[in-house]
């Protein structure tokens, strides 16, 4: 853990944790760490999550319904949650996901206006 | 409901394993963090930091709930209470004041409700009025009107809807074992349907049958009802024998009825029959007047109405009585009088100001514990916590002390409301209606809620204020928090001091009263004599029986051991005194014809029984009987007022005018004058005549006693009766000193109660004081030390500490007389003798309270001066 890919990490943006963890959770069932760790990698490293905020918005997610969970065992052979989508969810990633691409797009032609024809 | 219920569910299954599922994520990321080749001690480090603040974490979990809130609440309840467990002696003295405090108001409250802001039981009672004949000449502002002049309002007056009258009657009810005295009244047969009262059995009057069917018709109290039929319907229709007369009950009263404050076992029908002529001369018989205003008159439109009748009336009137007014007075301002009033405003007022007083004290200690829990704070703000949760926190605290001290304050207040009722003032009206009812439970709620926000405010305010980093780092000494809560501290002392100064005046002013009437002489003395009523049977329909009957129970009293002497007077106390139309013989002009007069017949040794002085003249004797010329004693009012400068012995009058063929009587002695209508009252014109030349039905019997509890003789006394006749009615025994208290019940009760409050409020501000400089001395130890190192002397310290706490003293003084200036001005007809600026009280109770803020001062200053300079700088 190099400390200039510390200094390179980005906060993440109020709200698109919510995002990650719906996309990831899409792949299959995951327990918080699996979770936190998914994102990470997924990231390539780039997004640095406080791993404990996950779990707020992983009670976010259930109080709303998008996701779900249950009682599994973990790696190590313990006990551990493991949240998974809900259909709402699905339904919700496609949303959120759409709202992102729109974000994105906008953002990045305000950023890096298109050269004029 | 359903839905909720599985939602408060989820969350609980949610949460339950929140800590499980956290460990075990740092569990993973230490073994993740070890595989990656890292020592164990450094792996853990490494996933702690990685993961964050576990505590801040969960709580941000669990408020992602809708019911976080709830849950946070809970916690601080939680913690509220260890606190305020570990903190003893704060939160049992804290909750004690403030329970004691909530209790008094909470028992004033239900008694303002009670007397003052429930609408009397009538319909639309804010159209319902008194009407008093008025009369400036004699000094009459609400007396009694005649039949005559209340038809021609009744017939005159456009503001008015309908008139009735009523009094109470003098009545016995004779039954198979006896006869007893109850009490009577009677009514116009309109007045119910005028007060939109109906009974709760049987009907009221009819106002359509013949007046001599009325005569016998009778309306029953509840209680009567009750007392007499056990409640049950037979009653309506039974027969009673009152005065001799059999009356059919017709109908049975609600519970608690009265007109005005009136109050009676059965009641009677009087007619005010229209169109009657002028009689000829002034009618004896006057009566208490209620009128029901048409919708959309004011009382002061009435008022003016009346006024130009009255106006009109006068002429009729002989000239000497044509300055008749007639006064309206709204109902409710009949029932309790303005003086009743401000006195129920002034307690009132008397109780907020210790409440204020009590909760500037329990703020001021619990501010000083919020600076002694700066590193508390400091520690829960460093761990994540934010200042509104801190502020929230403290208000908890306080709302929970407020809470435990609103419930013991309303099983106080319960027992405070039994209090009121065992020795409130009887001639309150309605007083005793006074109960912990939903309202009064409201006002303990709000007290209570009003007292929490006040004693927590202070604190969480210093603490958003302070910077509690700075605290964590002086290791909570806190030097800046406690100068800002020492200034605040002060203030709320300052204000205590000036409220108590309010309360003290007030007191002051009341006990100089209560002096300066007890010192004026009854005219009578009270001690040792003991009172008691007698009703003649109902079969002595004969004067010479009653006399008879009369002089044989005085002669067999007297011979009873322990007995000075006994007398007889027809009735001691003078209700509403009325004025009566009186012929003196020779009047030139000089004299009035008409007189605020009371007449009562009394036996020979009544004065000497009494103890009141003889001025001129003689008392009566065996010769004045009831063949002998018709003789008066008079009192000294009378004898001013009828032949002013002269010597009224052996001159004449007669009562009723010139050509009334009543008896002339002759003067034969003047008496002194006796406050038989309570001592604050003038005196009125006082006319006596002998006992065996007229007998009334009932009288007051007297007999002064060697012992000094004068019921030690009731039982012989009442024995000596009985062998002389034992029809006789006896009632009403007490010792005289108890009945005529009655008369100050209400002056005793206010000033007791005030003078109550102003020691608990100066015995709660001297602990302010106290409590303060005792604080202020320990945060400046060093200070202290330090100016004893440089030379200060220990009289100079002495002086520095008390010299603070009496300047905050004079402040609070200062800002305080102020306000009971304004205060006294204001409620100064509660007075008597005293001005309400009285200066004697004022210097008093200012001296009073300095002295004692003073001595608060003096003690902890003691201590101060013994400060080891060595200690006190080797602290820092």
């Amino acid at each position: 853990m190099s400390t200039k890919r510390e200094r390179d990490r980005i906060e993440l943006l109020q709200g698109t944790l919510d995002l990650l963890i719906l996309r990831t959770l899409r792949l299959g069932p995951a327990h918080g760490h699996a979770i936190a760790k998914a994102i990470e990698h997924g990231s390539d490293r780039v997004l640095a999550v406080e791993q404990g905020s996950l779990y707020p918005a992983l009670h976010r997610l259930i109080k709303r319904g998008w996701i779900s969970f249950d009682d599994g065992t973990s790696e190590n052979n313990r006990r551990a949650k493991f949240y998974c989508l809900t259909a709402k969810g699905r339904k919700q990633l496609e949303i959120e996901t759409s709202k992102w691409d729109r974000l994105a797009h906008a953002i990045g032609r305000i950023l890096r206006p298109a050269p004029q024809e | 409901m359903d839905d909720r219920r599985w939602f408060g569910s989820r969350r609980r299954w949610a949460l339950d394993d929140l800590d499980r599922d956290i460990r075990e994520h740092i569990e993973q990321e230490v073994q993740d963090n070890i595989e990656r080749g890292m020592a164990a001690e450094e792996a853990r480090r490494q996933a702690m930091l990685a993961f964050g603040n576990v505590t801040l974490i969960k709580e941000d979990t669990r408020r992602v709930w809708v019911w976080a809130w709830l849950d946070e609440a809970r916690q601080d309840l939680r913690y509220a209470a260890r606190t305020l467990r570990k903190s003893g002696a704060f939160a049992i003295a804290a909750a004690a004041t403030l329970s004691l405090v909530i209790a008094a108001n909470t028992t004033m409250f239900s008694v303002l409700h009670a007397v003052l802001f429930r609408p009397l039981p009538y319909r639309t009672p804010e159209q319902l009025a008194m009407l008093w004949t008025e009369d400036p000449t004699q000094n009459l502002r609400e007396g009694r009107s005649a039949l005559w002049n209340v038809e021609q309002w009744r017939s005159q007056a456009q503001s008015v809807n309908d008139l009735g009258v009523f009094d109470a009657m003098s009545t016995t009810m004779t039954e198979s074992d006896g006869t007893e005295r109850i009490n009577g009244a009677s009514m116009s047969p309109n007045l119910l349907p005028l007060l939109g009262v109906e009974p709760i059995r049987g009907r009221s009057f009819s106002t359509d049958e013949v007046d001599q069917r009325r005569q016998s018709e009778v309306l029953i109290s509840h209680a009567f009802w009750q007392a007499h039929f056990g409640g049950s319907t037979d009653a309506v229709g039974a027969t009673l024998v009152l005065n001799g007369v059999s009356s059919q009950i017709v109908g049975v009263l609600p519970a608690g009825f009265r007109i005005a404050t009136l109050a009676a076992d059965v009641w009677m029908p009087r007619t005010l029959s229209g169109g009657r002529a002028r009689p000829a001369g002034p009618e004896p018989e006057t009566w208490f007047v209620v009128a029901r205003l048409r919708p959309g008159f004011t009382f002061a439109q009435a008022q003016a109405e009346m006024t130009a009748i009255a106006v009109r009336l006068n002429d009729h009137m002989p000239a000497a009585e044509r300055k008749r007014g007639i006064t309206v007075v709204p109902l409710t301002l009949h029932v309790v009088g303005s003086e009743s009033r401000q006195a129920l405003w002034m307690l009132a007022a008397a109780v907020l100001c210790v409440f204020l007083i009590a909760a500037a004290n329990v703020a001021s200690l619990s501010l000083a514990r919020s600076v002694a829990r700066a590193r508390e704070m400091a520690v829960r703000v460093a761990l994540g916590a934010s200042a509104g949760r801190i502020v929230r926190q403290l208000l908890t605290e306080s709302m929970l002390l407020a809470t435990v001290s609103g419930l013991i304050g309303i099983l106080l207040a319960a027992a405070g409301i039994r209090l009121v009722h065992a020795f409130g003032p009887a001639n309150l009206a309605r007083l005793n209606e006074a109960t912990l009812d939903v309202r009064a439970l409201g006002s303990a709620v709000a007290i209570s809620l009003l007292a929490g926000v006040l004693v927590g405010l202070a604190p969480a305010m210093t603490t958003l204020r302070r910077d509690p980093r700075l605290s964590a780092e002086e290791g909570g000494r806190s030097v800046m928090g406690g100068a800002a809560a020492r200034r605040i501290r002060s203030a709320l002392v300052v204000a205590e001091f000036a409220l108590a100064i309010i309360v003290l005046v007030a007191a002051g002013l009341l006990v100089r009263s209560w002096w300066q009437v007890k010192s004026i002489d009854p005219g009578f003395e009270t001690d040792r004599v003991l009172m008691m009523e007698l009703s003649s049977p109902a079969t002595f329909n004969i004067a010479a029986q009653r006399i008879d009957l009369y002089q044989r129970a005085l002669e067999r009293i007297r011979a009873v051991p322990g007995v000075e002497s006994a007398g007889i007077i027809g009735d001691i106390f003078i209700g509403n005194s009325r004025e009566q139309v009186i012929t003196i013989e020779g009047n030139d002009g000089t004299a009035p014809e008409r007189l605020r007069l009371t007449r009562d017949e009394v036996s020979a040794d009544f004065f000497k029984t009494l103890g009141t002085p003889l001025l001129r003249g003689r008392f009566f004797s065996i010769a004045d009987g009831p063949d002998a010329p018709q003789v008066a004693i008079i009192n000294e009012v009378m004898a001013r007022r009828a032949w002013p400068m002269r010597d009224p012995v052996g001159k004449r009058f007669k009562l009723g005018p010139r050509d009334s063929d009543r008896p002339w009587y002759t003067v034969v002695g003047v008496v002194g004058d006796m406050h038989r209508q309570g001592l604050e009252r003038e005196p009125i014109a006082q006319a006596f005549e002998s006992l065996s030349q007229a007998s009334p039905r009932s009288v007051d019997l007297f007999i002064r006693t060697t012992s000094d509890d004068p019921l030690t003789i009731a039982a012989a006394v009442r024995a000596a009766v009985r062998q002389v006749d034992k029809d006789v009615a006896i009632y009403g025994v007490a010792p005289l000193e108890e009945r005529f208290g009655f008369y100050l019940a209400q002056r005793w009760f206010q000033t007791i109660l005030l003078t109550g409050f102003a020691i608990v409020a100066l015995l709660i501000s001297t602990v302010g004081i106290y409590g303060l400089i005792q604080y202020s001395i320990a945060t400046r130890t060093q200070e202290i030390g330090l100016r004893i190192a440089i030379g200060a002397q220990a009289g100079d310290i002495l002086r520095m500490i008390i010299s603070e706490g009496l300047r905050l003293t004079l402040i609070g003084l200062a800002v305080g007389l102020v306000g009971a200036w304004w205060l006294a001005r204001a409620g100064s007809s509660l007075l008597f003798g005293v001005t309400g600026t009285d200066p004697l009280t004022f210097i008093g109770v200012s001296l009073l309270l300095t002295l004692v803020a003073a001595a608060a001062c003096y003690f902890p200053a003691r201590r101060a001066m013994r400060v080891d300079p060595i200690v006190a700088l080797r602290v820092t």
